[in-house]
C-alpha cells in the first residue's frame, strides 16, 4: 500500500515538473501583462509536436529539440503580435476571450500541420529505470527534473541578478512610474509571451518521450498549468514551482487511490477551493487584491 | 431610435419560427438536423449572453448546465418514466439549483478568476458525469425516450420546430427582461459594479439571478438535446463545448439576443462548410480543423468589431 502510494507520488513528481513549467509561463505573462493566457498549454504541444515530427523525419534529436523551442517561441511572438497587441486597451473579459480564441486556433492549426496522429520521441538517454526507495522513475524523468531546475534557476538569476530583470520587476510593481523612467512596457509584454512560449516549448520537448504527444495535448497541460499557477498565487515563480509539484502529486495519488477519472477532477476541486479560500495562493501574502 | 421597436423580439421570433416550421418540410433531413442543433445551441447562447453580455460576467463552464439538463431529463425518463416535457422542466430546475449553489462560490470572483472558477466547476461536473455509475458513467445513457404529443412521437422535423419554438419563447422572455429595469440594472453592473452598488443596486443578487437564468436556458436545451439524440455521454458536455458557446456568444455579439442565434448559426454552418470545402484544397486535413478558423474569427471580431456581428444593428443595451 505504502509502496503503491510512493509510486504514485513519483509519477506525480514527473507530471508536476511539467505543470510547474506551464505555470511559470502563466505567471510570467500574468505578472507582466495582467493577462491569463489560456493558450499557454498549446506552446507545450507545439514544442512536443515539432520535436517529435522532426525527429521522425530523421533529424538528430538535439537539433530537433532546439528547432522545436525556437518554433514555440515564434508562435508566442506571433500570438502576441497578431492577437494581443492589436487589442490593447481591451478590458479583462475581452482579453480572456482573445486568448481562448488563440487556444482554439492553435489547436486547429496543429491539425492542419500534423493531423490527428500521435507522435512520440525516443528518450534522450538510454538506461534503466531509476530506483528510488522502492519506487521507479523512467530515465527521462531525470531530464524533466533537470530541465525544471535549469529553467527556474535561470529565471531566478534573471529577475534577481540582472539589470533587465530588475527593470521587469519595476515594471510589474508599478507600470506607470516604470514607464516614466523609460522602461519599455510593451517590449516587456512582447518578451513575456516569447519567453513563456519558449518555456512551454522546452517542457513539451522534454516530456514528450514519456506520454507522447498529439494535436490536442496542449489542453491538458494548459488546464493543469492554470491550477498549478493559481495554487502558487498566480504572481509568484516559486509558487508556480511548488504549485506544479503539489498538483502533480495530489492528482496522481487521488487518481491512483480513487479512480483515474478523478485525477483531473481533484485538481479542479482544489483550484476552486484555492480561488475562494486563499486567492493569494499557497505561498502568497494576503490581500493584494481588492 | 433603435432598430427593433419595443417588444419586437417576440414578433420577429414568431416569424423566424414560422420560417423554420415551413422550411423543415422542404429541407433534406441533414439540414433539418443542423437547424435543430442551431436552435438548441441558440437557446444556451441566449442565456449565456444575458450573463456575459448584459451582466458583463464570464462563464467557461456553460456546457455543464446543458449536461445537467440532459442527464436529469434522461434519468427521469428512463428510471421513472417521466415524460420528457416534465423532464425538461426538471432539467431546468436541477440546473438552476446547481447554478444557485455554485454562484455562492463563483460569483464572489471577477473576470480572470471567475473565468477560471467556472472553467474548473464545469470540468468537475463533467468528471462527476464520468464517474457516477448510476447515470451511466463514461459509457453514457442510451435509449432516452423522445418527446410525444398524444400518440405522435417526435420526428426530426418536430424536433427542429420544438427547438425553434423554445428559441422564440427564450428570445421573447429575454427581450422583455433586457428592456425592463432588471436588464438596465444588469448593464449598469457590467459598466461598473462598484458604481452600481453605490446607486443601491444589489449586484450580487442580480448576478446570481442571471447566472441561474442562464442555467435554466442551458438545462432546457440539454433536455431537448438528450431526447433528440436519444443518447448522451459525458464527452458531449466537456470543456470544448463550453468554449464553443463562448465562440457563438462573442462572434454573434455578446450584448445582443439575436446575436446569440446568429453566432450559433455561424459556428455550426461555418463548421459544416469548412468541413466540406477545406479537404478539397488540403486533402490531409482531418478532425475539427474548422476550430482554427473559428478561433481566428473570434480574435478578429474582438479586435475589429468588439460588439460582434450583430453589434451594428444591435437592439437594446446601447450604452
Amino acid at each position: 500500500m505504502i509502496a503503491q502510494v510512493w509510486q504514485y507520488v513519483l509519477g506525480g513528481v514527473v507530471d508536476g515538473a511539467i505543470f510547474a513549467l506551464v505555470a511559470a509561463g502563466f505567471v510570467l505573462i500574468y505578472q507582466v501583462t495582467g493577462i491569463i493566457n489560456f493558450a499557454q498549454g498549446e506552446f507545450v504541444m507545439v514544442g512536443g509536436m515539432t520535436a517529435a515530427s522532426l525527429a521522425a523525419a530523421g533529424m538528430p534529436p538535439l537539433g530537433a529539440a532546439a528547432v522545436a523551442v525556437v518554433v514555440a517561441a515564434c508562435v508566442g511572438a506571433l500570438a502576441y503580435l497578431l492577437a494581443i497587441r492589436p487589442a490593447r486597451g481591451a478590458t479583462g473579459v475581452t482579453l480572456i476571450f482573445i486568448t481562448l480564441g488563440l487556444d482554439v486556433a492553435l489547436r486547429g492549426l496543429a491539425l492542419f500541420v500534423w493531423g490527428t496522429n500521435p507522435y512520440s520521441l525516443p528518450p534522450f538517454s538510454a538506461g534503466n529505470a531509476v530506483k528510488l526507495f522502492g519506487g521507479v522513475l523512467p530515465p527521462q524523468a531525470m531530464w524533466v527534473l533537470g530541465t525544471d531546475l535549469l529553467v527556474f534557476a535561470a529565471l531566478y538569476l534573471f529577475f534577481q541578478k540582472t539589470y533587465v530583470g530588475t527593470a521587469v520587476r519595476a515594471a510589474v510593481a508599478n507600470p506607470p512610474i516604470a514607464s516614466t523612467f523609460g522602461i519599455p512596457l510593451r517590449t516587456f509584454a512582447f518578451a513575456s509571451f516569447v519567453v513563456a512560449a519558449a518555456i512551454g516549448g522546452i517542457g513539451g520537448v522534454v516530456i514528450t518521450p514519456i506520454p507522447g504527444v498529439q494535436y490536442d495535448a496542449g489542453l491538458t497541460y494548459g488546464l493543469a498549468g492554470f491550477v498549478a499557477a493559481v495554487l502558487g498565487g498566480l504572481e509568484s515563480l516559486p509558487g508556480a514551482l511548488l504549485g506544479g509539484f503539489v498538483l502533480g502529486i495530489v492528482e496522481h495519488v487521488a487518481g491512483g487511490l480513487l479512480s483515474p477519472g478523478w485525477e483531473q477532477g481533484v485538481g479542479f476541486l482544489i483550484l476552486v477551493l484555492v480561488l475562494v479560500l486563499r486567492p493569494q495562493g499557497l505561498l502568497g501574502r494576503a490581500a493584494r487584491r481588492a | 431610435m433603435s432598430f427593433a421597436p419595443q417588444n419586437a423580439y417576440g414578433r420577429v421570433a414568431l416569424i423566424v419560427l414560422a420560417v423554420v416550421a415551413a422550411a423543415v418540410w422542404f429541407l433534406p433531413a441533414y439540414y433539418t438536423g443542423l437547424l435543430t442543433l442551431i436552435g438548441i445551441y441558440s437557446l444556451v447562447t441566449i442565456g449565456l449572453n444575458l450573463f456575459m453580455g448584459y451582466a458583463g460576467q464570464v462563464s467557461l463552464g456553460q456546457a455543464a448546465f446543458v449536461g445537467i439538463g440532459a442527464y436529469t431529463s434522461a434519468v427521469l425518463a428512463v428510471y421513472l418514466h417521466v415524460t420528457p416535457w416534465l423532464g425538461a422542466a426538471g432539467g431546468a430546475a436541477v440546473a438552476a439549483l446547481v447554478a444557485y449553489v455554485l454562484s455562492f462560490v463563483a460569483l464572489r470572483l471577477r473576470e480572470n478568476l471567475l473565468a477560471l472558477a467556472t472553467l474548473a466547476l464545469g470540468i468537475v461536473i463533467n468528471v462527476v458525469f464520468n464517474e457516477w455509475e448510476f447515470i451511466g458513467g463514461s459509457s453514457g445513457f442510451k435509449d432516452i425516450p423522445g418527446f410525444k404529443l398524444g400518440a405522435f412521437t417526435f420526428d426530426p422535423r418536430a424536433y427542429a420546430i420544438l427547438s425553434w419554438a423554445l428559441v422564440a419563447v427564450g428570445i421573447w422572455f429575454a427581450g422583455n427582461l433586457v428592456r425592463s429595469s432588471f436588464g438596465r440594472t444588469l448593464i449598469a453592473i457590467s459598466a461598473g459594479e462598484l458604481g452600481a452598488q453605490a446607486l443601491g443596486v444589489d449586484a450580487e443578487k442580480l448576478k446570481r439571478q442571471t447566472f441561474v437564468l442562464s442555467a435554466v436556458y442551458a438545462g432546457i436545451a440539454g433536455a431537448v438535446y438528450a431526447s433528440y439524440q436519444s443518447y448522451i455521454d459525458p464527452s458531449s458536455f466537456g470543456f470544448l463545448l463550453s468554449v464553443n458557446f463562448v465562440l457563438m456568444s462573442v462572434i454573434g455579439g455578446l450584448r445582443s439576443l439575436w446575436g446569440a442565434v446568429i453566432g450559433a448559426a455561424i459556428v455550426v454552418a461555418l463548421g459544416q462548410i469548412l468541413q466540406a470545402v477545406v479537404p478539397v484544397v488540403l486533402p490531409s486535413a482531418r478532425g475539427d480543423f474548422q476550430q482554427f478558423f473559428l478561433g481566428a474569427v473570434l480574435i478578429a471580431i474582438l479586435i475589429l468589431l468588439p460588439r460582434g456581428l450583430a453589434g451594428r444593428v444591435s437592439e437594446g443595451g446601447r450604452a
